[in-house]
């Protein structure tokens, strides 16, 4: 695994932090790992929608 | 500043979206075949017609050419595609196959690995290689744009004798194949952006309309001192890394006593009353300090006050100096716009979306329709007049578009019946029904003993009162499993499907895949017989299914694709068909993989006649001034006649048979 080191303000490490153990997660990198993943998910199914709609669009028979 | 014309487009290698993607089989400066035939043909394809109304109107003795035709040779019901979708049906008679031969099976296909939808017609991949230079992206190779259709025309059959052929706006021709024949595309054919055709309207009324608009974009504008400011998006600049929309400015000045503005856009400059229409108009969108790409637009000023609205139609190719293959040769789209000026290039122009949004009322869809009709009236009587050898097919939209949005002024069981505007509207169908029978009397004062007169309509017409959310009854019967369940309804493309769960889904308006493993990207259930007795299944219980509220059976025959389908092409196909009832359809929501929570709901859109039904309750019409030899002639048939009036043996590929006597 590529290490990385990232700067983050000291009030958001300490939430993140208290949201990681609330949630049950092993570690805070685990946490910080699974919601970069969930939004970069989220960032390129949107991309790849956004696409789909715009070339469709206007086709009368689908809204 | 020069105008990028196809050849500099190609040697840039250009690839904004479809638009920019050529491909290279359509350069060269082609001569039609010039050999004079014995026989010829005349071939009118009238998207929609319906055989019931005709035989209705033609009975009252108002299509008179039709039944002049009927008593010369023949009338008959036309076995239409399955589905009976206009790409998938006039792909049929193009290639006399079945969609297993040709590979168009509905208006949208998937990519089996991603599940994502695409467009059936053509297929657009882009540049690989690029330079970067400033904030300039520039492709060193070609995009490419290809007609995903198989098997060869007709037209490229009739080639290989020496029989020219024009062929008028064919559906499922975009890109145009490669051939020496004359041919415009026509339906599938994009707008300049690369969609199939997405309107502008400028309003100070913005919060009226819903912001969703499928297939338009609503602009927010303000009247400062008399005037109003705003710009037309134009294509992705793909030459730029950022990948920027272009855009045109314009400027509008109202009159401050008279319903009266005059706009201003680039250097043109033109006055419109409230109500009228502009006219062709042509704007260039800038992609580099020297190059730009040419469209053509319509305005129309709906209302001055209290609030402005102002229609702009989609940028159509300009068929003067086309960004993108829209003929062959690639003169034949000039030649017709030096003689009858620019003309709407985009596949399906009628504006439906706009009617259905409320953007244009009833009477403003049949005026703007009516400009499409009339330009290509014009163009019909051109190519009939010089029709002198071989073969000419002339296509009409307008009877299949005004069916689509009018059908509810005939039909009093559909939701949106309204009485006031049925008695406005409501002879609009049988007006255009009229028109159609005029251009059969024109071919008929053309045609020799020489000359077969063929007439045929790709599918008839039925109500569209109910609809059927196909992935929700899916869902519902536990052949699609949700990663959310409570997150059920509105996301596009099975953005919340388990894939790893679900054994079928249906993407495009009748067709349903099995998730098989070893073909979709997270495939589950094993080809074979595991994959057959769950197509049977799920064919068997959604011709079962009974709509909870009529009592009615949506589904009138779920056809597994073996049992309708032959050719090379069978592989990329559906694996059932869904063939609905007379007045069902499709939900809207269904075919980009969405499932609201009904399985069944009324559909309440100006969109209220439609025909991807099974296909025994759309069938075609066909006359014919010869007779047939056959009592239930199909699409493919006729593409076998045409090989056989020449002289010319049909290719084993075929399934069509010849059935007129000659």
């Amino acid at each position: 695994m590529a290490k990385a080191k990232v700067k983050l303000e000291k009030e958001l490490l300490e939430k993140v932090k208290k949201y990681a153990e609330m949630s049950g997660y092993s570690s805070t990198e685990e946490f910080i790992t699974h919601c970069l993943e969930k939004e970069l998910a989220q960032l390129e199914e949107a991309d790849s929608e956004e696409e789909v709609k715009k070339k469709l669009k206007g086709l009368g028979y689908i809204s | 500043m020069n105008s990028i014309n196809r050849r500099e487009f190609i040697k840039m290698g250009l690839t904004a979206g479809s638009m920019l993607a050529l491909g290279g089989g359509h350069l060269s400066a082609r001569v039609p075949g010039s050999k004079d035939t014995a026989h010829k043909v005349i071939v009118l394809g009238l998207d929609g017609l319906d055989p019931h109304l005709v035989e209705v109107w033609m009975n009252q003795g108002k299509l008179p050419a039709m039944r002049k035709l009927r008593e010369m040779g023949s009338f008959s019901r036309l076995g239409t595609s399955n589905p009976p979708q206009s790409p998938v049906a006039w792909s049929n008679f193009i290639s006399g196959m079945n969609p297993g031969g040709h590979g168009i099976y509905d208006f949208l296909h998937r990519e089996p690995e991603s599940y994502t939808i695409i467009s059936s017609g053509a297929a657009a991949s882009e540049s690989s290689r690029t330079l970067s230079l400033g904030k300039y992206e520039l492709p060193l190779s070609g995009g490419k744009i290809s007609n995903t259709r198989q098997g060869r025309a007709f037209w490229q059959i009739l080639e290989d004798y020496d029989i020219p052929a024009t062929i008028f706006k064919i559906p499922s021709n975009y890109p145009p194949v490669d051939t020496k024949q004359r041919t415009l595309s026509g339906m599938n054919t994009t707008d300049l952006m690369g969609t199939p055709g997405i309107f502008n309207y400028y309003t100070t009324a913005a919060s009226e309309i819903n912001e969703d608009l499928g297939g338009g974009r609503v602009h927010e504008v303000y009247i400062i001192g008399n005037r109003v400011e705003s710009s037309i998006p134009g294509p992705v600049n793909a030459f730029r890394k950022d990948r920027a929309e272009t855009r045109v400015d314009f400027q509008v000045f109202l009159d401050p006593e008279h319903a009266v503005a005059k706009i201003v856009v680039q250097d043109e400059e033109f006055i419109l009353k409230e109500g009228e229409w502009s006219g062709w108009k042509h704007v260039r969108f800038n992609l580099m300090p020297t190059q730009n790409i040419s469209g053509i637009c319509q305005f129309y000023l709906k209302q001055v006050r209290p609030d402005f609205k102002l229609y702009v139609s989609p940028t159509n190719i300009d068929p003067g100096n086309p960004a993108l293959p829209i003929s062959t040769p690639d003169s034949y789209a000039k030649e017709l716009e030096k003689r009858f000026g620019p003309f709407y290039t985009q596949g399906l122009p009628a504006d439906t979306k706009a009617l259905s949004n409320n953007i244009l009322d009833d009477g403003e869809f049949l005026a703007q329709d009516d400009i499409v009709l009339q330009e290509r009236l014009k163009m019909y009587d051109y190519e009939l007049d010089r029709f002198d050898s071989g073969l000419l097919f002339y296509y009409l939209s307008s009877a299949d578009q005004r069916q689509h949005m009018l059908w509810r002024h005939i039909d009093k069981s559909s939701p949106l019946h309204d009485e006031k505007l049925a008695k406005e509207y409501g002879e609009e169908i049988e007006k255009i029904y009229r028109i159609a029978d005029s251009l059969v009397d024109k071919a008929l004062q053309k045609a020799d003993k020489n000359t077969t007169i063929m007439v045929l309509s790709d599918h008839g017409f039925a109500p569209f009162r109910r609809s059927f959310n196909l992935n929700t009854w899916l869902k519902e019967s536990g052949y699609i499993t949700l990663i959310d369940p409570w997150k059920q309804g509105d996301q596009i493309m099975f953005l919340n499907t388990d894939w790893s769960r679900s054994r079928a889904y249906s993407i495009g308006l009748n067709s349903i895949y099995i998730n098989q493993r070893g073909r979709e990207g997270e495939g589950i259930v094993t080809p074979g017989a595991d994959k057959r007795n769950l197509i049977r299944e799920i064919a068997r219980r959604l011709e079962e299914y009974k709509d909870p509220i009529s009592g009615e059976n949506p589904v009138l025959h779920a056809y597994p694709a073996s049992e309708v389908y032959s050719g090379a092409a069978v592989d990329g196909g559906p694996d059932i068909v869904a063939g609905f009832n007379r007045g069902w359809r499709i939900s809207w929501a269904s075919p980009m993989g969405r499932m609201p929570k009904e399985i069944t709901l009324d559909n309440t859109e100006k969109w209220s006649g439609d025909h991807c039904a099974s296909p025994d309750v759309v069938p075609g019409i066909f006359f014919s001034n010869r007779p047939l030899t056959s009592s239930s002639p199909a699409l493919y048939d006729l593409t076998a006649s045409i090989l056989n009036i020449f002289g010319i043996p049909v290719p084993d590929d075929m399934v069509g048979k010849p059935v007129l006597k000659i």
